[in-house]
């Protein structure tokens, strides 16, 4: 617990010899049993903190929290993250916010307490990161909000490195419907869409409605699934849509993570096909994961907008650093991102997050 | 009984009054050498920050577990108030916006909507005579529903400075929580009021024959439960900023949580206002100090489950040590 | 069959059984009696595996027998049946009596014989002369009903020894007596019985044998016909008590307080018509269900009123709540101690002050004039003679049942009644508080309350009363004046062909 000391003098100690008798022991008891507790817990954080070593020199330290790791996107941008830190040699002190802003201002708060060099973000949404980067802002520590911008306000400094989702989005649903149009009849389409609170569920459902606006003679989009990102929504959502519309076929998901859904509803409504089969319907998705890449392997899925996650990673390391540098660092980088598909699979499966989660 | 000296001090160590305020301060004081950061004042105001509007929603809902009720809406209430507070004074879409009465009008709102939501739970508690843990769990269902549905899960930004003002100001939380806080102590240990709480919370049907209004007693008190629960809202909304459909929609646990640590029993009956104090701070301790520590919410998370354990069997020891004298 | 010798017991430094010796005879039926917290309880519950002896032994058929559990108890064939009933009121009769250990197809797998389970349920409840089906749900029998399936489960796990205890406060008159029919019949057929009860006319009437305990240790153990009434109860008291009831110190005056005309409530009551006078004592009689219980709590505003008028002093307060008739008034003792009377768990001092508590008040804010409540619990506690050892704050449920019943007595008199409607005021606790209880009756009546005396106990209507009204089927039947007072008037008029069920 060495590298971690960084306070040694405490101001918050009360004076136990003051307690009464019985008290004063019970009080020794419990402490020494906190003690032992604590020490576990530090050896733990220690095990996750990469810097074993006294570093010569001043050793960075950057604070990273993420608002959730619930699913493999979001853990898969961790790692990166991590990786990329590592690999300069940078110390981490990580958090995680589970989905709640107010205990994510308190952990960026505790960043600025612990005066880390700076800070990666994955705020919770776009305005409640707003205390929380001015907390950063105050104390002179830059801070780059991954894949999520912050939105504006005033004298609010952010860095944000962000996927364009209504442009990959876009791209995405053009190519399927360029497959559909080779079918040569109308497809009824679906779309599922993630939790609106969420600027990048917007930002593709925007996307996903840009595609598909004047070419209804091939895609004519008879349902909007609300999932809220919640797998169990988007499957009932799924199921209620093929219930009225037993002939859709061609499906666009906000979110890769919701296919488990939509691979078991079509299952059942026994539509599940592979590409060139007699019924196969139309699938696209966005994120590029673990299971989207086994179904693009399998023939199932025709396209899913990726993020690039490792570039998203390295850019936003390098802007932390180059601010450190005193550099100048726009306030937005984009991640162009690409469309994977059966034609690009080989070539590009290496910068796809999905492909390297699933080969683990 | 217990014949060996230190069983003895065990137990009156368990007995004692403030054994959780006890238990922050040895905690602290285990904690403060390994802690980086921890023992420090702008650490100290940050639990301070996280902890106060949470400390408002527990208060209320210790008046609530006194009464022999439970009030599983708090939380949502929290977001459906920052949502109407976001709906009146925000700059960019409030009704008020720009207006120079936009902040007491939409502080009157917030407290209104939360009093008039926590009527809802007390009519349908007394008049209705809906198991509390139903009737507030589906005003919790309902409520928060509202909030995303008034906001299409949408936070609402532009909050005027002058409200804004409260979250960033220490001292004026902390004054807020802290007046409010002393004055439902107050009313519970030397007020009418109080003494009927706690004899409600012991037997309601003993009460009511002797001639205690049960039903306005119990239907004030889940008034008052959503009150705070608005109080709370405010402090909650000024924190970050924004009104929030989602706010504060994972504390309900801290909430229950840290009144049954504070010693409230969810029997009814029993509790003090003070132990909730300690035990706000004690979850709030417990999670910074972690957090500090660099430990995932995952292990937090079970950590302060462990707590709340320790508290529940501290209290069925207690009560057994109590009846055994 | 069953041999206590020199049993010690403390509970933290207090002696709560004085080196008690004595023997239960295969067939006999010991009587055991004494005030509350004469060491009766404690004494049952070593017996019954609860509590381990200091000191002593207790032998079983000459063997040596020291339970660590209720389960060994059972194992050894004893049976406890406590005052509260422990049967699961929604299952039906026979899940009760197997409850311990239900009869199975193939001992190794986990599913319930039923045919077996119902026959052998059927068997017992005739043994117990219950004419119900098995699968009878508990909560659809009466008291005294349950009473006797408790009985059967007794003989289900073949008890040899059963411990009563009071058995008979919430029975009937009548089934009462089939308890006692029943349990004459266990005792011809060998079985052991330890009867606690502060009945004593049934003790007298069923036991052979009398043990009499006070302050933990035995002042008497003889065959029970060398007993009578009066020598039973100075033994308990450890003083003569030459006269139950304290002398009456001034007559009734003729001047109204309560005036009930024709209050009716469909199903429950009809055409009730009495007139309560300052000072007066009216006794109502009758038996359980002739609604006698249900009448007060109409009165005092706890049960709807469908007809008629109540007036108290002349204004008419039939539809007024509870809480305002208290504030004109009334007050209301109610049967069940623990579930109206009483916050168990609350201090003395909160319950005895929870109904005056409104006007102890020192603004209109709320504020509570705490030196004057102080005083106030201080006075009560005099008045009431409650137990000085206790502490104010100490919660009431570990009071005996005699001090509680004065908490609730105190709780009511703080309040300076005119009316005061009494359920049952003396059920369940000892001589001595009986005592006092019937004192503060006096006192009250003395002092120009009008005072509505509920009891099941004709003596005590008889001693205290002086008026008594007959209750049954939900009607007045008969109006006692003292010049008639007679048991047999009172019994017939209640019974009347029969009684009702």
């Amino acid at each position: 617990m060495k590298p971690l000391r960084r306070h040694p003098h405490s101001v918050l100690h009360p004076d136990p010899s003051r307690a009464a008798g019985p008290a004063r022991l019970a009080a020794r008891l419990t402490a020494s049993l906190l003690i032992a507790a604590c020490v576990v817990g530090c050896n733990k954080s220690d095990s996750t903190s990469p810097a074993g070593e006294e570093p010569a020199g001043k050793q960075l330290t950057v604070g990273v929290n993420f608002e959730t790791l619930q699913t493999e996107y979001w853990v898969a941008g961790f790692e990166a993250i991590k990786a990329e830190l590592k690999g300069r040699n940078i110390r981490i002190v990580e958090s995680i916010a589970d989905g709640d802003s107010n205990r994510q201002l308190q952990q960026v708060r505790t960043f600025v307490t612990r005066k880390v060099d700076g800070i990666i973000l994955v705020p919770k949404d776009a305005k409640t990161c707003i205390p929380a980067i001015k907390a950063a802002n105050e104390a002179g520590i830059p801070i780059v909000l991954f894949n999520r911008p912050a939105a504006e306000a005033q004298g609010v400094r952010s860095i944000a490195v962000v996927a364009d989702n209504r442009k990959l989005t876009r791209e995405t649903v053009e190519f399927m419907i360029g497959e559909a149009r080779k079918t040569g009849k109308q497809h009824k389409g679906l779309v599922i869409v993630g939790d609106l609170g969420d600027i990048n569920a917007i930002g593709r459902r925007e996307g996903f409605y840009d595609a598909v606006k004047g070419q209804e003679a091939v895609v004519n989009v008879v349902a909007e699934v609300p999932s809220e990102w919640n797998q169990e929504k988007a499957r009932s959502g799924v199921v209620n849509a093929l219930q009225a519309h037993p002939d859709i076929s061609f499906i666009f998901s906000s979110s890769d993570f919701l296919f488990p859904s939509v691979v078991a509803a079509l299952k059942s409504a026994n539509k599940y096909h592979k590409l060139g089969e007699l019924g196969h319907v139309i699938l696209g998705g966005f994120d590029g994961d673990a299971t989207a890449y086994q179904m693009l392997v399998d023939g199932y899925l025709d396209a899913t907008g990726v993020q690039d996650v490792y570039f998203e990673a390295e850019r936003s390391v390098q802007a932390l650093l180059d601010r450190l540098a005193g550099k100048e660092v726009p306030s937005l980088i984009r991640d162009p991102g690409f469309v994977i598909h059966q034609g690009n699979l080989e070539a590009k499966r290496e910068r796809m997050w999905g492909a390297q989660v699933g080969r683990k | 009984m217990a014949s060996l000296p230190a069983l003895r001090l065990l137990k009156r160590a368990l007995l004692a009054d403030h054994l959780v305020l006890w238990l922050c301060l040895v905690y602290s004081a285990a904690l403060a050498p390994f802690t980086p950061g921890f023992a420090s004042w702008g650490n100290l105001q940050t639990i301070l920050a996280y902890a106060m509007p949470i400390l408002v929603v527990s208060v209320g809902l210790t008046l609530v577990l006194i009464v022999g009720g439970i009030d599983l809406s708090v939380t949502s209430i929290v977001a459906l108030a920052s949502v109407v507070g976001g709906k009146v004074m925000s700059a960019d879409e409030g009704w008020l916006a720009g207006h120079a009465l936009a902040v007491p009008a939409g502080l009157l709102a917030m407290l209104s909507v939360s009093a008039g939501l926590g009527a809802i739970n007390g009519l349908a508690v007394t008049a209705c005579r809906i198991p509390p843990f139903i009737a507030t769990l589906t005003t919790m269902m309902l409520v928060s529903g509202l909030a995303i549905w008034l906001t299409l899960s949408r936070k609402i930004g532009g909050l005027p400075p002058g409200f804004v003002r409260l979250g960033q100001e220490l001292w004026l939380a902390g004054m807020t929580a802290g007046v409010t806080t002393w004055l439902a102590h107050l009313a519970l240990s030397c007020t009418l009021y109080g003494k009927w709480l706690y004899a409600i919370g012991h037997n309601a049907r003993a009460a009511s024959v002797s001639g205690v209004p049960v039903a306005r007693v119990t239907f004030f008190t889940y008034v008052v439960s959503g009150w705070f629960a608005g109080l709370a809202a405010i402090l909650f909304t000024a924190g970050l900023e924004t009104g929030n459909p989602e706010m504060a929609r994972d504390n309900l646990l801290d909430v229950v949580g840290a009144v049954v640590i504070g010693g409230t029993s969810l029997y009814g009956g029993r509790g003090r206002v003070s132990g909730t104090v300690f035990g706000v701070l004690f979850l709030a301790l417990v999670d910074n100090s972690l957090n500090l520590l660099g430990l995932t919410f995952y292990t937090i998370t079970m950590v302060k489950g462990g707590a709340i354990l320790a508290a529940a069997l501290t209290d069925a020891l207690r009560n057994r040590l109590l009846t055994q004298e | 069959m069953i041999e206590f010798a020199h049993i010690e017991k403390s509970f933290f430094g207090v002696n709560v059984l004085k080196d008690v010796s004595l023997a239960v005879k295969p067939g006999q039926t010991v009587g055991l009696v004494g005030e509350n917290g004469a060491g009766k309880s404690t004494l049952m519950n070593i017996l019954g595996g609860n509590v381990r002896a200091d000191a002593g032994e207790m032998r079983l058929d000459g063997q040596p027998y020291a339970p660590d559990s209720p389960r060994d108890a059972e194992r050894a064939g004893i049976a406890f049946i406590h005052q509260e009933l422990n049967l699961f009121s929604t299952l039906s009769i026979a899940e009760n009596l197997f409850i311990g250990g239900f009869p199975r197809s193939r001992s190794w797998l986990p599913f319930i014989n039923r045919r077996q389970m119902l026959q052998r349920t059927r068997s017992l409840l005739a043994e117990v002369n219950l004419p119900h089906a098995p699968d009878t749900l508990i909560e659809r029998l009466s008291a005294g009903e349950r009473q006797l399936v408790e009985i059967a489960k007794a003989l289900a796990l073949d008890a040899r020894l059963i411990i009563l205890d009071e058995p008979t406060t919430s029975l009937t008159a009548r089934e009462t007596e089939r308890l006692f029919a029943i349990l004459a019949r266990l005792r011809a057929r060998g079985l052991s019985l330890i009867y606690i009860s502060h009945s004593l006319d049934h003790v007298l009437r069923l036991c052979d044998q009398i043990v009499v305990l006070r302050d933990g240790a035995v002042v008497a153990n003889e065959p029970a016909v060398r007993f009578a009434m009066d020598r039973l109860v100075s033994l308990m008291v450890g003083r003569e008590i030459t006269q139950l009831f304290p002398p009456r110190a001034a007559r009734p005056t003729k001047e109204v307080v309560l005036d009930v005309r024709d209050v009716a409530q469909p199903g429950i009551v009809r055409g009730i018509a009495f007139q309560l006078c300052r000072g007066e004592v009216l006794g109502l009689s009758g038996l359980m269900g002739a609604g006698r219980s249900e009448l007060a709590r109409i009165l005092f505003g706890l049960d709807p009123c469908a007809a008629g008028d109540i007036r108290l002093e002349g204004e008419s307060i039939r539809h007024l709540p509870a809480s305002e008739r208290i504030e004109r008034g009334l007050a209301f003792l109610t049967e069940d101690r623990r579930a109206e009377g009483l916050c168990p768990e609350a201090s003395i001092a909160d319950n005895v002050t929870l109904v005056a508590l409104p006007r102890l008040l020192r603004s209109w804010l709320g504020w509570l004039d705490r030196p004057r409540v102080a005083a106030e619990v201080r006075r009560m506690r005099e008045a009431v003679k409650l137990t000085p050892t206790a502490r104010d704050g100490q919660p009431v449920k570990t009071l005996s049942g005699g001090n509680q019943q004065k908490v609730v007595l105190a709780k009511w008199l703080l309040q300076e009644p005119k009316v005061f409607l009494l359920d049952e005021p003396t059920r369940g606790i000892d001589v001595g508080a009986r005592y006092e209880v019937y004192r503060l009756i006096r006192q009250l009546a003395a002092r120009g309350t009008g005072v509505l005396l509920i009891s099941s106990e004709v003596e005590e209507l008889l001693g205290m009363c002086d008026r008594i009204l007959v209750m049954r089927g939900g009607a007045i039947r008969d109006t006692i004046e003292p010049h008639e007072f007679d048991r047999e008037r009172i019994l017939r008029a209640a019974l009347h062909h029969g009684g009702l069920a």
